[in-house]
Formats: C-alpha cells, sequence, structure tokens
C-alpha cells in the first residue's frame, strides 16, 4: 500500500477555503446549508464539525461490512446448478488445483472443468486461500473429490475470503483515494465521508463479488491504489499497483491506456527522461516478480522430473499461440518449458478464438447485433471492426489525459476510457461493467461530486449497470439483494426511483436541466416498465431473449450516453477549449 | 430547534433494507412455532387454539397475541397457503420464510410510530436526546438477533408498550396508556413483570387526586377499571365462556420448568450457579459437602430442575419474594413522587427485579430492561454511567442465542457497531449531573466494557482451538457470569443513581 498522505489532520483549514472557492460544497452552494439534501447526508449529518474522521471511517466500515455480508448470506452463482456450477465453483476450483498440483500444472490442468484463465496473481491468490481454508477442512479442496462442493461451510470460508480481501485491497484503497481526491479538490472532510460511504456501497460491487461471487474487488482495489499513487505523484507505485491490477485480472487492460497516458504525459510535460526509464524499469521488474514463482516453479518442476501435461504422456503439442515462434525455439532446451508456460499462461488469458462477444451483453455489438446479424461477417472483420471503434472511442480521452495529465482529470478519464473498452471492444462481459463504473463512481469524492449533476450521472450509471446486470443475477435466484441494495444506494443518495432531489439545480441553464431530467427519466421508467413486464409477461415464443434483448439495447443507449457525459465532462475540466466555448457548452456538465 | 437528522424514518428504511438481507440468515424453533401458530389459529375454531398439541409448539401466549396471529393468518393464505395447514410441522418454504419475516418487519413498524410519539413528547434540549435514544432503540442489536434473526415478534410489541409509556406522559392520556398496556398484558403475559409500576403510577396519579392521596377519584377509577375489564373480557371472555381459563393458565404459566434456562440469563441466579460450580472444586478443600445427586445436572443445565451442589437449592417461593421486595422498593418511592421520570425508573427497577431475580428467566428478557431505561438513560451523566455496562453485557449476553458461523460476524460486528456508535453519541448528548458522580463506577464500567473484548475472542475463537467441542459449557457460563455482573452492576448503579436524584 502506499504510505499515508501526508498530512491526515490538514482538511479542516481547506475546508474554510473551500467555502469561499470556486468548488462549492456538496449541500448546497451555501457552506452554512441548514438540511441535508440527500438521506446518506442525514445519516452523516450528526458526525458535521465535531467528530473526527477516525472516529467516523471505523463505524463507516462496520456498516459496509455488514451490508455485505448480509447480502452473502444469500445464493452464489452456480449454486446447485449442475453440471458445471458457476463463478464460485471456479474459484474454488482454482484454490484446489493451486493447492494440489504443482505450479507448471496449473494452466494446463483439465481445461474443461473451469481451466485457470486469469493471470497468475489470481492463481496466487487462490493458492493462498486454499492453504488456509485446508487448514480449516481439508475436504474443501480435496482433488477432484471436491468438485462442484456446496457445503455451507464452505461457502462461509469463500464469503470471508471476498471480504477478507476487499477490506485488505480495496477499501484501504478506496479511503486514501478519497481522502487525496476530495483535499485536492478542495472538498471538506465530511462531505468526503459521506462520499466514501457511497462508494464502498456501491451496489454492482457488492452484487456482483460478495452476492454472485468473484474477486473483482481486487483488481479494482489496486487500480485505485494506483489512481490515488498517481494523486500523491509516486509514478513508481503506481506503476507497481497496476502491474498487480493486471496480474490479478487482464480486465485491468481497459485502463491501461489512461495509466500509460498519464505516466507518458507526466514524463513528457515537462521531459523527465529518468523518470521515464524509472517507470519503465520498475514495470519490467514488476512484471518479472510477478511471473517469478511461475517460471521458478516450472524449472524446478522439470528438474524433479513432473511433467506439466501428465496427459500426454510425454508427447509435445505446438504452442497455441506464435506457432512459428516454436519452429525457431529447440524444443528440448531448459528454457521451453519456461516458454511453453508462459505462452499458455498468455493463450489461456486472452482467449481470442472466442466470439466477439459471449453473452447478452449491454455494449455496442451486442445491440448492433439485434439490427444487424453480425454472425454473417467474417470474424476477422469483426475482430478489426471491434478494434477501430475501440481505438477510436479511447483515443480522445487518453490525448487529452497525455496533453494534460492534471490529477483531477483521472478519474474522468479512467471512466471514458473503459466505457470505450466496455461498449466497444472484443470479448466484454456483463460484469465488465464494473471497470467503467469504479472510476466513474469515484467521482462523488470530487468537486462538485455530491452536487446535484455528478451525482445524478453517476447515480445512473450505476442503476442502470446494476440493471443491466439483473438478467445475471436472475438466472441463480438473486432478485432479493438485487433490489434491495439498488433501491437503498438510489435512496441514499436521493436518485429516482426514490427522488428526483438530483435534478433541477438552480443556477445552471434550464435547458441542460430539462434534458438530464428528461432523457434520465425516460430511462428509468423504461427500467421501471421493463421489469414489470419482465415480471408478469411471457415472452413470445418465437423470441424468448426479448427481455435480455430490450435490456442489453436500453443499457447500450444508456453506457453510450455516460461515456459521452464522461468525455464531455473530461473536455470541459481539462479548460483545451477555448473560453467562449466552454462556457457555452457549461450547462452539459458544471451544475 | 432545528429538525434533527437522521430522521427515525430514514434509519427505519436503511435497517429495514438490512433486514431483509438477512431473510435466509439462521432462524431458530421460534420461526417453526409462530409458523405452528399461524396454521392453529387459521385451521382450527377458537375452542380448540388452546387444547391443540400435536406440535411440541403448542399456544402459549394469551388470546390477544392469537388473534394477532389468525389476522396475519389471512395475509398468509396469499403468501403460500401450505404453511397454514396444521401437521405441516417444519414447513419453511421461500414464500413462508418471506412472508413470515417480513410480518416482523411490517409489525415492527408499531415501534417506529411509537418512538416517533416518544420523540415528539420531548421538547427542547433534550429532543436530539430522544431522538438519539428513540434511534438506538429502533437500532438496538436485541431487537435485531431476537426478532430478525431467531424470530420472534418483539418490536411490535415493545411498540406498544414504548406507546403506553409515552402516554403516561400526560395528563390527559393516562387513561389510555392504562388501557394500551392492559392490551400489551394480553398479547404477552411476559409484560406483568412491569404491571406493578403501572398500577401504582396509575393509582397515584389517575385514581387518586394530585393534591391528597386520601381523596379517590371515583369517576376515573371506573373507567379505567371498567376499560381494563373489557379489555380482558375481550381477550379472554370467549374462552371464559366455555371454561377453558384453567387450560389457558396451565399454557401461560408452565411453572414445571426450572430455575435457570438450558442457558443461564446472566441475573443473580446465574452468579449463583456460577459460585456453586466454582465451590464444587473446592469443597473438598474447605471442608464442605458436595451433593453426589447434583453433580450430574450441574454440568449440563438442561430445562428442568436445576440442583446445587454445595449451595442451598432455590426454591420458587423464594425466588417470588426476592423478587416482589426489589419490585417494592422503587415503587414506594414512585408512589411518593409520581412523576413521569420515576414512573420510567420504577418500569425499568421492576424489570432489573423480575428479570435478576425470578424464576425461569430467558435471556431474552433482558430487553424488558434495557428498553425502557433507553428512554431515560440520557438524563443525565449519572444515569448514563449505569446504563453503559446494561448495554454491554445485556447485548453480549444475547450472543449465545446464534451459534452459527454465519451469523457470528453479524451479531459481534452489529453489536459493536451499535455500542460504539450510541456509546460515544450518548456520552456527547447527557447532560452534566448537578450531581457529583462516582468516580469508582465509571472506572469500573470502562474496566469492565473493557473485558468483553477479550471475552467475546475467547468465547467464539480460542475456546474451538483449544478444546474443540469438549467443555462446550465453558463459554456459554464466561458469557452469562461475565454479562451477570454487569446486569447487577447497572441494577446497583441505577438504584443509587435514581434515590440519590
Amino acid at each position: 500500500m502506499a504510505g499515508p498522505s501526508p498530512s491526515p489532520h490538514k482538511p479542516r483549514r481547506k475546508a474554510k477555503r473551500a467555502v469561499n472557492g470556486e468548488s462549492s460544497l456538496s449541500t448546497g452552494r451555501q457552506p452554512s446549508a441548514r438540511t441535508p439534501s440527500f438521506p446518506l447526508e442525514s445519516f452523516l449529518w450528526p458526525a458535521r464539525g465535531s467528530v473526527s474522521q477516525w472516529e467516523l471511517l471505523p463505524l463507516i466500515l462496520m456498516v459496509a461490512g455488514l451490508f455485505r455480508w448480509a447480502a452473502g448470506l444469500w445464493g452464489y452463482s452456480g449454486f446447485e446448478k449442475p453440471p458445471l456450477f458457476g463463478d464460485y465453483e471456479a474459484q474454488r476450483h482454482w484454490m484446489e488445483i493451486t493447492t494440489n498440483l504443482p505450479i507448471s500444472q496449473w494452466y494446463f490442468h483439465d481445461l474443461q472443468w473451469w481451466g485457470l484463465d486469469y493471470p497468475p496473481l489470481t492463481a496466487y491468490h487462490s493458492w493462498l486461500c486454499g492453504k488456509i481454508g485446508s487448514l480449516i477442512d481439508p475436504s474443501w479442496f480435496a482433488l477432484y473429490a471436491s468438485r462442484g462442493l456446496h457445503s455451507p461451510a464452505l461457502k462461509i470460508f469463500m464469503r470471508a475470503t471476498v471480504v477478507v480481501s476487499e477490506y485488505l485491497i480495496y477499501v484501504p484503497a478506496v479511503v486514501v483515494f478519497v481522502r487525496r481526491f476530495s483535499r485536492l479538490s478542495g472538498v471538506p472532510t465530511w462531505t468526503a465521508s459521506v462520499a466514501l460511504v457511497a462508494i464502498l456501497m456501491q451496489p454492482a460491487t457488492i452484487l456482483i463479488d460478495h452476492v454472485h461471487f468473484q474477486y473483482n474487488t481486487v483488481m479494482l482495489g489496486f487500480v485505485v491504489s494506483s489512481i490515488s499513487s498517481m494523486l500523491a505523484g509516486r509514478y513508481l507505485w503506481s506503476a507497481v499497483f497496476f502491474v498487480g491490477a493486471l496480474g490479478f485480472k487482464q480486465m485491468a487492460l481497459y485502463y491501461a491506456f489512461s495509466v500509460f497516458a498519464y505516466l507518458l504525459g507526466r514524463c513528457a510535460f515537462p521531459v523527465n527522461i529518468p523518470r521515464l526509464v524509472a517507470v519503465g524499469a520498475v514495470t519490467a521488474v514488476s512484471f518479472a516478480i510477478l511471473l517469478l514463482p511461475l517460471i521458478v516453479g516450472t524449472l524446478n518442476d522439470v528438474r524433479r522430473g513432473i511433467d506439466a501435461r501428465p496427459d500426454l504422456k510425454g508427447h509435445r503439442p505446438p504452442l497455441p499461440l506464435f506457432a512459428d515462434l516454436a519452429g525457431n525455439l529447440d524444443t528440448g532446451a531448459f528454457y521451453y518449458p519456461v516458454v511453453e508456460q508462459l505462452v499458455q499462461m498468455v493463450h489461456r488469458v486472452f482467449p481470442f478464438a472466442r466470439g466477439l462477444f459471449e453473452d447478452k451483453v449491454a455494449n455496442f455489438w451486442c445491440a448492433l447485433n439485434v439490427v444487424v446479424k453480425l454472425r454473417k461477417y467474417p470474424s476477422n472483420l469483426l475482430q478489426r471492426g471491434a478494434l477501430f471503434a475501440t481505438f477510436a472511442s479511447i483515443v480522445p480521452p487518453n490525448l487529452i489525459l497525455f496533453f494534460r495529465p492534471r490529477k483531477l482529470l483521472l478519474p474522468l478519464a479512467f471512466a471514458t476510457t473503459a466505457w470505450g473498452f466496455f461498449l466497444f471492444s472484443y470479448q466484454v462481459h456483463e460484469k465488465s461493467v464494473l471497470l467503467p463504473l469504479m472510476p466513474m463512481t469515484l467521482l462523488l469524492a470530487g468537486g462538485q461530486g455530491l452536487g446535484k449533476n455528478t451525482r445524478a450521472w453517476v447515480g445512473f450509471a450505476n442503476i442502470l449497470g446494476c440493471w443491466t446486470m439483473f438478467p445475471l443475477l436472475q438466472r441463480v435466484d438473486l432478485k432479493v439483494p438485487y433490489t434491495v441494495l439498488t433501491l437503498l444506494w438510489a435512496y441514499l443518495l436521493g436518485l429516482p426511483p426514490t427522488s428526483l432531489s438530483a435534478y433541477f439545480q438552480e443556477g445552471s441553464s434550464i435547458w441542460s436541466q430539462w434534458a438530464t431530467a428528461f432523457i434520465h427519466g425516460s430511462f428509468y421508467l423504461a427500467i421501471a416498465l421493463w421489469h414489470v413486464f419482465e415480471a408478469a409477461v411471457t415472452p413470445p415464443p418465437d423470441k424468448p431473449d426479448l427481455w435480455v434483448v430490450i435490456n442489453v439495447g436500453l443499457g447500450a443507449g444508456g453506457f453510450f450516453l455516460c461515456y459521452l457525459w464522461c468525455l464531455g465532462s473530461l473536455v470541459l475540466e481539462s479548460g483545451i477549449l477555448p473560453k467562449s466555448w466552454g462556457s457555452k457548452r457549461d450547462k452539459t456538465k458544471m451544475q | 430547534m432545528a429538525e434533527t437528522y437522521p430522521s427515525l424514518a430514514q434509519c427505519a428504511i436503511v435497517a429495514a433494507a438490512f433486514k431483509i438481507l438477512l431473510f435466509p440468515a439462521y432462524k431458530s424453533t421460534d420461526f417453526e412455532v409462530h409458523r405452528n401458530w399461524l396454521a392453529i389459529t387459521h385451521s382450527l375454531p377458537l375452542w380448540d387454539w388452546y387444547y391443540e398439541k400435536s406440535s411440541e409448539w403448542t399456544l402459549d401466549y394469551p388470546p390477544f397475541f392469537a388473534y394477532f396471529e389468525w389476522i396475519m393468518s389471512q395475509v398468509a393464505k396469499l403468501a403460500d397457503p401450505a404453511m397454514l395447514r396444521m401437521y405441516n410441522l417444519e414447513y419453511d418454504s421461500w414464500q413462508t420464510v418471506y412472508f413470515q419475516r417480513l410480518s416482523v418487519i411490517a409489525t415492527e413498524l408499531v415501534l417506529v410510530y411509537a418512538l416517533q410519539m416518544f420523540v415528539d413528547s420531548s421538547h427542547g434540549t433534550s429532543k436530539r436526546a430522544a431522538q438519539a435514544a428513540a434511534i438506538s432503540i429502533l437500532l438496538s442489536p436485541g431487537l435485531l438477533i431476537i426478532d430478525h434473526i431467531h424470530f420472534q415478534y418483539n418490536g411490535c410489541m415493545y411498540g406498544i408498550l414504548i406507546a403506553s409509556l409515552v402516554l403516561a406522559r400526560k395528563r390527559s392520556t393516562l387513561l389510555l396508556s392504562g388501557l394500551v398496556f392492559g392490551a400489551l398484558l394480553c398479547m404477552k403475559h411476559i409484560y406483568l413483570y412491569l404491571a406493578p409500576a403501572y398500577f401504582v403510577f396509575l393509582l397515584r396519579t389517575y385514581c387518586l387526586s394530585p393534591k391528597s392521596i386520601f381523596r379517590i377519584q371515583f369517576l376515573n377509577c371506573l373507567k379505567l377499571g371498567g376499560g381494563i375489564a373489557a379489555i380482558f373480557g375481550t381477550a379472554f371472555g370467549p374462552f371464559a365462556l366455555k371454561g377453558q381459563i384453567p387450560q389457558i393458565l396451565s399454557r401461560l404459566f408452565p411453572f414445571s420448568r426450572g430455575l435457570c434456562h438450558a442457558y443461564w440469563a446472566p441475573n443473580v441466579w446465574a452468579m449463583y450457579s456460577f459460585i456453586d460450580r466454582v465451590l464444587i472444586v473446592l469443597a473438598p478443600r474447605i471442608g464442605l459437602s458436595v451433593k453426589a445427586g447434583a453433580l450430574q445436572s450441574v454440568t449440563r443445565g438442561l430445562v428442568g430442575d436445576t440442583a446445587f451442589a454445595v449451595l442451598p437449592d432455590i426454591t420458587p417461593r423464594l425466588c417470588f419474594a426476592l423478587t416482589l421486595l426489589f419490585q417494592a422498593i422503587p415503587l414506594v418511592r414512585l408512589f411518593l413522587v409520581p412523576t413521569w421520570d420515576n414512573f420510567i425508573g420504577a418500569v425499568t427497577l421492576c424489570g432489573y427485579a423480575s428479570f435478576l431475580f425470578s424464576w425461569h428467566v430467558h435471556e431474552k428478557a433482558i430487553l424488558l430492561v434495557i428498553i425502557p431505561f433507553s428512554l431515560i438513560a440520557l438524563k443525565d451523566r449519572r444515569y448514563l454511567g449505569a446504563f453503559r455496562p446494561l448495554a454491554v453485557a445485556g447485548h453480549v449476553s444475547l450472543f449465545p442465542l446464534l451459534f452459527t458461523p454465519a451469523e457470528f460476524p453479524i451479531k459481534t460486528i452489529y453489536t459493536v457497531f451499535w455500542l460504539v456508535l450510541f456509546l460515544m453519541a450518548f456520552d456527547q448528548l447527557a447532560p452534566a449531573s448537578r450531581r457529583a458522580r462516582f468516580f469508582l463506577f465509571d472506572r469500573f464500567s470502562t474496566l469492565y466494557i473493557t473485558v468483553s473484548i477479550p471475552l467475546i475472542l475467547y468465547c467464539s475463537l480460542v475456546h474451538g482451538v483449544v478444546f474443540g467441542k469438549s467443555y462446550e459449557f465453558l463459554p456459554l457460563m464466561f458469557t452469562s457470569s461475565y454479562s451477570a455482573i454487569g446486569v447487577v452492576g447497572s441494577w446497583l448503579g441505577f438504584m443509587v443513581v435514581s434515590f440519590t436524584s
């Protein structure tokens, strides 16, 4: 973890400055607001002023933990759903193979049954969790015998690993980020605490990690640490953390361009060659350390005569990727098993052979597929199309970030880039919406973050994001936690369907207010109607996926708006537009 | 005075969200008890309700609660008719769970309403304190553990109790207060423990003239007596007509049970048992005789007669006498100075006395003390000083109710959260007392609270690692003895505070 920020007790001075500065408080333009503007502020209302954040923080963390654990009492992905079960079984299975098999077999073992397809840090994490779990009950991770195990005690252990991993990585990262970012934006401590609760109670991450089951927050936590290291000016740490994120889940690549653009920008304006070299070297060394156990383990296994693929009885298949590479390599050389291992890992982690999109996901391609059947086009063309579209969507934010490497732009740039990837890239999963949602939700900690406009848009993206995951959650009977956690968050932040308080803020252009309210309103209305129809009406027999398709189409449209909003805000905040232009378009973002 | 935030409604909404998430949590046999009562009241004619015994969980609450179950069964029909079938024992379909759990949350609205009444009845500077106390009751870990996980309907009934207590605050609603309390007695007879305080308070303030205790206000007596009679008539009348009263009474007051419940409620008898157990070890050295027959039952403590190996046995008569004695002391004071604060204090002390000295007390009865006490805990710092160990001991003593690992983080973290939040908030809100506080008492209470941390750690973790499944009674015994010290200590503290203020 990055060290604590230099002076934890400064905020009170900043708070005063913020009062007369442009960045006004969340509680309206008047710093002496008499009433909370949404329920979450009410809950923290008694803590204004007198209560130190060190008293507040443990309480916040306890509440966030309680909701996570309570949500975890519900079922998980694949519960009693043979033959393959679900994500829960995948994670459990990885603990089983990593604790029972030699390291060189991890990426080769029975790939049909949830073969390991995440980068090595996930494997190491699984190994650690598996070792601890085996101490408690060895049967949980017994090789082969434990497949599809659903014992209640195991569930508690698995839930605990998610909570503990999150509290070790994501939660401290978010706490540090909120502190640094709010201070940079001139937001008072109390308001930052409100934002912290809002970020920690974000329904999508709780639903996917603690209910449906995965460890996304570990990867997201590394990314947040990386961003907050950038805020603190610790570029080398930021590179290390980002390698950690990539090493845990390849999905972190959604952010890679922004990390790259920012760090490069920081080395280019003004030119700072030593820093560039240092960042590059640290990145390379981090990757090397990340892969080291795998490499050393493989060499060690070879020395001990353990074959990575005992099922093939000594026969060596060609490399799954870079087939020509094999021609130039001596398959008998001592380093060949390492090459084979790494190529296999890359092959498992990046499944190039799969289609443009896997399931129904609310991105551009899947939505387009409703109108134009994409399967009739050659996959080569589709891949190139996806590559081009993704590129086109991520170049603008990253160019801005490169030329204006400012700390305050980071969450917006990360969010825009991740939205671009989510909407246009290849092989997107509906759970990937967590990636753009995370930096977008972090905006709540910034200046105006809890003001109406940002709150409305961040809330819109989150609620839409949860809604697009509803089909996924519904498949395993998780409607109740979905409803409770989403509505609770909407209620806390004063968002539709519980309140309209996030709209119609005085002092901004009437047209933009109405436009935002109208767009969001129609989406919220559509979501509500969709839920009614989905519950009450069976789709016609020739269109069994009708509800999912509508969900995907609407979701993609809404996410595209989120992309545009993030991009627009980024353009305005970066100040690259001439002043006259900016004031004209001010309405779409500032208030 | 500006509106205070957060409001009760806001807290109730967020708490409800949390409680809905707890639907799949552990549920005790009380869940089946209440399902069975739904089935009994729905399927059988009134006259058979108190005779039906095909399930071991026979109806043993007074008639108003049975009527309450009957009303709920009318709604339950829509959720899942199968839960209303007799002999469908241990039935817990998802619809049944949803319905029963939701019914607890819905009926708890009575509590929210009553607490709002309490806040509205306070004025001036104490309003913020009243709001904090109200929220602390609404979010009480006791209610969360007992009602929303273990399963019972205390939220609703304590709501009625609080409503009745608040109604007693104004002269104009004194009659109503008495009648509401009468109705509550017909729902759950555990509140009989508090009845002496009501009797004395209403006698003094409503039936006797405020100016002289020798002038009886006959009209008021008539109204109160007639009202109570009408309520009891509605409840028990139909059964009385059929001569079923003895049967009902035998269900309501099962005297065959032992002194201590399976798990010792943290009262005086828990300390007595603990001392007895220590003496078993010491007896041979100091020359006391050990009753051999008692040794077997002592290591268990199952429902049934608790036999003591060294100390003299306790009779129900002795329990009754002690309870009455310690209830009488605050009642004399209440009779002399019948203010509302004294009334609440007397209710609390009646709760204390019955919890500490009664026969076969259940640990859940601690709410009978904590909830009325919460209403006056913020009166000044001395009251708060007595409340603090009770808040810790009372809630820690409820932990053994939930023994499943999945609920362990919920009960501990929630309770710690509640204690940190409210003890901190109360500390800021309670005004200083005009009288000097007892220096040592506060120090002891701090020490006492600190001890709870290693205790919880030992009972939940260390014991399991060191001893495994053996000596299972040890953590329970430690918890109840620890809690008993806290409850008795806070009782003594509160007695002193209320008699010196």
